[in-house]
This record gives C-alpha cells, sequence and structure tokens, in this order.
C-alpha cells in the first residue's frame, strides 16, 4: 500500500474522494502518539476561544488516557461513523453532534418523560450495542461543538462556503454572508444538492426562478432573532435547521409580500458536515503524530421517488 | 355575533376548564369586540392564508399556531421588521380577529390534530390499539411502502423519512406538530409526526433510527412537517365550531405546506 504523508492525507480524505485506510507509519509515530486528553488538551490551547464552563465539550465514551491512534472527525457519531473509522484504524472520534441521542449524551435511556423510570426496563438494544461496540473497539468519543463553532470565521459556515466554491466570492463586513454571480434558486437547490450530498433533508421556501444574489450561510440551528437579522440583508438563508412556527413562517410572509427570498434547509447534521472537514484540517496541523480525517456523516433523511 | 360571543362559546362548549394563564389562545389581532363576518380555521395564520381567508369573506382566523413567527406571538421580538408592520397594518386594515386555538385543543377529547392526522393519513380507527392511544398496528409493511403511500396521500412535498426503507413494520406511533414521540419507546416501529429537533433533544431520533438500521433493527422515523402534521384537524375543528356557531359562516382555509424539495419543485 502506498504511504501518504500527513499533508496528503489529510488532503486527500477531506476532498471526500478516498476510501483509503489510514497509513500509518510506525517510525514517525512511535511512542510520541498522544492520548486522547492531550489532544483535547492541545485543542483547549490551541483554539483561541475561552472554554465554557458549562459545554457539551466532553468525553462521552472511552478513557482519555487511551493513545490515539488516529483521530477521525465527524458531524455525527453513528454507529455507521463509528465502524468506519475503526475501519480506517482510528480509535478517536470527535463529533459536532451527540453520541448518545441527547444533548445529555447519557449512555443509557433516559428515563420515561412524565413517568419516572421504570422498575426494570428491558435493555434498550441500540444503546447496549452501540456501548458495546465502543469498549470492544477501545474507542473514545469527544464532543466538539460548542467552541467549534465559536472560532473566527465560522469553521462550520466555511465548510459550506468551501464545498460550494464560494471561497472566491469574500463577503462584506458581514460573517456568513457571501455574494455570489446572479444565480436562480432552483440552480442554487441544486448545487447544495449536489456539492454537500444532501438526499432527502432538503427543504426549500422561494420561487424556484428567484435569482439570487447575497446567501447567508447559518449552519447549525437558527432562531427567528437570527432570521430576523439576516434575511432583510439577503436574498437567500442556507442554515440547518430551523423550528417550523419561526423562521420558515416568516420567509413564506415575506415572499407574500412581494420580497424576493428564498429559504434552504439542508438539516442540522448535513449543515455541520463540512465544518468537521475544516476541523480535520485544523487538528493535523495541531496533532502532527496522528493521522486525523474527516468521515461525513450525510444526510440521514430520504424522501419517497415521484 | 362579535369576536368575544365566539370565543365565549368555545369556552363553554370545550368540555375542558379553560387555562386562565395561557399565553397562546388570546387575540392576536382585533379584539373581543369586533364584529365577525366569517370564521377561518387554519394551521398558521400565515400572510398569504389571511389574505385568502379576507378574501372569502371571513375577518375571523383561528389558527392553531402562531401569526407572527414565535410561540408567544411576542411583538416585542418582531415590530422593528417592516414586514411585521405590513400584517398588522392589513390585518387593521381589513378588521381582521385572530384568536389562537393551541393549547386547548389539545387539552380537548379527542384532540381533533389526531383526529385530523390519523384521517388524513390513512390510519383507520380499527388499527388503533385503544381510542386516544394514537398507537396503530397495521398489517405488516416496508417503511419504504409506508412513506410512499403516505407521500402518496397527502401530495407532500417535503417529507422526510430516516430508516431502512426495506424495514417490515407495523407498530405506528402517530405525534402530532412539535410533539414527536421517542422512536425508542416499547413496541414502536415507525413514528409520524411532524416536527422534532434533530439533535440534542431528550431523545434524538434521527440518530437513533440511523443507528437501528445500521444493526439490523426496524425502525423508521417520519416527519410530515408541522404544518401538514396538523392542519388536517383544523377540519374537525372547523366541523365542530359551526356545532355552536349558526351565523356567520366556518370553514377550513388552508395555510398548506410551506416547503418544496428537489424530489417534489412546485408546479411551474
Amino acid at each position: 500500500m502506498k504511504r501518504l504523508s500527513r499533508r496528503e492525507f489529510v488532503r486527500l480524505s477531506t476532498a471526500g474522494a478516498v476510501a483509503s485506510p489510514f497509513v500509518l507509519d510506525p517510525a514517525a509515530l512511535g511512542a510520541a502518539a498522544p492520548t486522547a486528553q492531550e489532544v483535547v488538551d492541545r485543542i483547549r490551547k490551541s483554539l483561541g476561544v475561552s472554554w465554557k464552563p458549562d459545554t457539551v465539550d466532553t468525553f462521552k465514551a472511552g478513557d482519555p488516557s487511551t493513545v490515539v491512534t488516529g483521530v477521525v472527525t465527524t458531524s455525527l457519531a453513528t454507529i455507521d461513523v463509528l465502524r468506519r473509522a475503526v475501519k480506517a484504524g482510528a480509535n478517536m472520534v470527535i463529533t459536532s453532534g451527540p453520541t448518545f441521542y441527547s444533548r445529555t449524551d447519557s449512555p443509557m435511556p433516559p428515563a420515561g418523560r412524565g413517568r419516572g423510570a421504570a422498575a426494570s426496563p428491558p435493555a434498550d438494544p441500540v444503546f447496549v450495542a452501540k456501548n458495546e461496540f465502543i469498549k470492544t473497539n477501545n474507542l473514545v468519543v469527544w464532543r466538539f461543538s460548542d467552541h467549534w463553532r465559536l472560532r473566527t470565521p465560522d469553521p462550520f459556515a466555511q465548510g459550506i462556503v468551501d464545498a460550494l466554491g464560494w471561497g472566491k466570492h469574500p463577503a462584506g463586513s458581514t460573517p456568513g454572508h457571501i455574494s455570489v454571480p446572479a444565480v436562480t434558486l432552483e440552480t442554487l437547490v441544486a448545487d447544495v444538492t449536489a456539492k454537500l450530498g444532501a438526499r432527502g433533508g432538503m427543504r426549500i421556501i422561494g420561487n424556484p426562478r428567484t435569482r439570487l444574489q447575497t446567501i447567508a450561510v447559518l449552519p447549525g440551528t437558527v432562531p427567528i432573532q437570527a432570521a430576523l437579522i439576516h434575511l432583510p440583508r439577503v436574498d437567500a438563508i442556507v442554515a440547518g435547521e430551523i423550528r417550523e412556527w419561526e423562521s420558515s413562517e416568516y420567509v413564506r410572509d415575506a415572499i407574500t409580500a412581494n420580497r424576493d427570498k428564498a429559504l434552504i434547509l439542508v438539516g442540522r447534521t448535513l449543515s455541520e458536515d463540512r465544518g468537521m472537514s475544516v476541523c480535520a484540517q485544523w487538528l493535523g496541523t495541531i496533532v502532527p503524530e496522528t493521522p486525523v480525517r474527516w468521515l461525513p456523516a450525510g444526510d440521514p433523511y430520504w424522501r419517497p421517488a415521484v | 355575533m362579535t369576536a368575544g360571543d365566539v370565543v365565549d362559546r368555545v369556552r363553554k362548549n370545550l368540555g375542558v376548564p379553560w387555562r386562565e394563564t395561557t399565553f397562546r389562545d388570546t387575540f392576536k389581532a382585533g379584539g373581543p369586540d369586533t364584529t365577525v363576518t366569517g370564521i377561518a380555521t387554519t394551521v398558521f395564520a400565515s400572510f398569504d392564508m389571511i389574505q385568502r381567508a379576507v378574501a372569502a369573506g371571513l375577518n375571523m382566523i383561528v389558527p392553531h399556531e402562531v401569526t407572527f413567527w414565535n410561540d408567544r406571538d411576542d411583538v416585542s421580538i418582531v415590530s422593528a421588521d417592516p414586514l411585521y408592520r405590513e400584517k398588522a397594518d392589513f390585518l387593521t386594515r381589513h378588521n381582521v380577529v385572530i384568536f389562537r386555538m393551541h393549547d386547548h385543543m389539545h387539552d380537548q377529547r379527542p384532540d381533533f390534530t389526531y383526529v385530523g392526522s390519523a384521517r388524513e393519513l390513512g390510519l383507520e380507527a380499527k388499527y388503533e390499539t385503544a381510542p386516544g392511544s394514537h398507537r396503530f398496528i397495521v398489517p405488516e409493511t416496508t417503511l419504504g411502502a409506508l412513506a410512499g403511500a403516505l407521500q402518496r396521500r397527502l401530495g407532500a412535498r417535503a417529507l422526510r423519512v430516516v430508516g431502512d426503507p426495506n424495514a417490515r413494520i407495523s407498530r405506528i406511533q402517530l405525534g402530532v406538530g412539535y410533539a414527536t414521540p421517542a422512536v425508542n419507546g416499547a413496541g414502536i416501529d415507525v413514528v409520524i409526526s411532524g416536527e422534532q429537533q434533530e439533535v440534542d433533544g431528550f431523545l434524538d431520533s434521527p440518530e437513533y433510527v440511523l443507528d437501528a438500521a445500521s444493526l439490523g433493527i426496524p425502525k423508521g422515523w417520519i416527519m410530515l412537517g408541522h404544518a401538514v402534521s396538523e392542519e388536517s384537524g383544523m377540519l374537525e375543528m372547523a366541523q365542530w365550531i359551526r356545532t355552536f356557531v349558526s351565523e356567520v359562516p366556518v370553514q377550513l382555509v388552508k395555510a398548506g405546506e410551506p416547503f418544496w424539495s428537489p424530489q417534489f419543485p412546485p408546479a411551474k
């Protein structure tokens, strides 16, 4: 198997087209490989963002003293992503989304809402299997969400901008605002679908023939307060998710009132996918002893065909 | 009759006590003294829906959801936006009165949002394990076949599904709006509902279903969208209001599904 330098590895794997597993060079790695805790320590030291006392960015599974054989970044630490990480020889997974299906990331299912804990509920097979897989493969999972998105520019937005090839159209003074050559909403949707790898998660509001030139890239969840700030200043918002009694109704009303506006929702996970590719590139610079690669979680949704 | 008369009759016929502290089920435009020419029920008092109601001569709107893009219809959040002023001015100019029916619609038995959704989805009462359980055991099918059948019934453009299309399923838990049951509940194969946040919730069903699919455990999550999920029950709401309001016309005026998708673009 051809050996790749770290730079080549990161470049190829973040291009998204490479299926090759890690190629470790034992001589280069050797005893210098850091532990998962040391990787996190370096992230905290190098990030340039002050650490929040109350954060979801903590270890979710595994032993932080584990020596890291390879790091995988992803927007969602699904079993599929964990399997691909193991196959690639990595044992540390850095995810922007939860591992155990909730903000609290408890490795056991939550007790029934309003019903209290059941006497002895049957074990939830999905939780059980995921815990076992992590344990069997000595994986360490660490969440990186609150602080990664505080970087300037927002790496999640940057990931989308890079994927869409918008980097050469620098925004004005507002972070996340991009100017593009005039494009119809229909064409923009096709472009976003193809370049982010969307399946059934895309939802759009707006006239397909509306011409767009300015776009606010707002990954993650966009509350109405943000939509009110951004929409009047751009033609379209590309976002992860919104609450459907908020921003989607606001955009619908704007269109009724003859404003040429559009909203493209790609889903929360897909909106953060590329930002974790940016993360892999950055980690490669601060953890040079260990290979780092991005594994896309992809679009969780599909939609019945016509 | 006045809007106040209509609300009095709603409260009297509701069958459950009025929540005096509700911030949702209040007047959002106009007030109790507004004279009513006709009543339109709907899921969202969208600007477009309001214009169609006014054109139909219906100046009282009873939406299940919001008018001003936030749950409390707190005008202070939106009032700096010129769009708010345009919408509010239109309401004033056309003497429109809006009274939201949300909390009490869900308190009422039956809850019309579930009745309407089950009707529209074709989930027949004979399949429900008990009235009001919202749990349906249907003849075994696949997630793909179920989702396809629902899509065709609803004509929904932006329905979203998670799970293996070949998963064999029969036990459906129906949710409505944002009240989406957790998919890992005992005896549930598929959750059908309106909306739920994708991650960072109480139980993130999309990720759970992805993992279940990886393990070969049959699970499915079908999100209709909030408007599609709860609009159907506004027909039952209109029919119910008609039983105690005979002076003016009462009808459903749909806000409709706000979204389209690459698979189902809008009609040219």
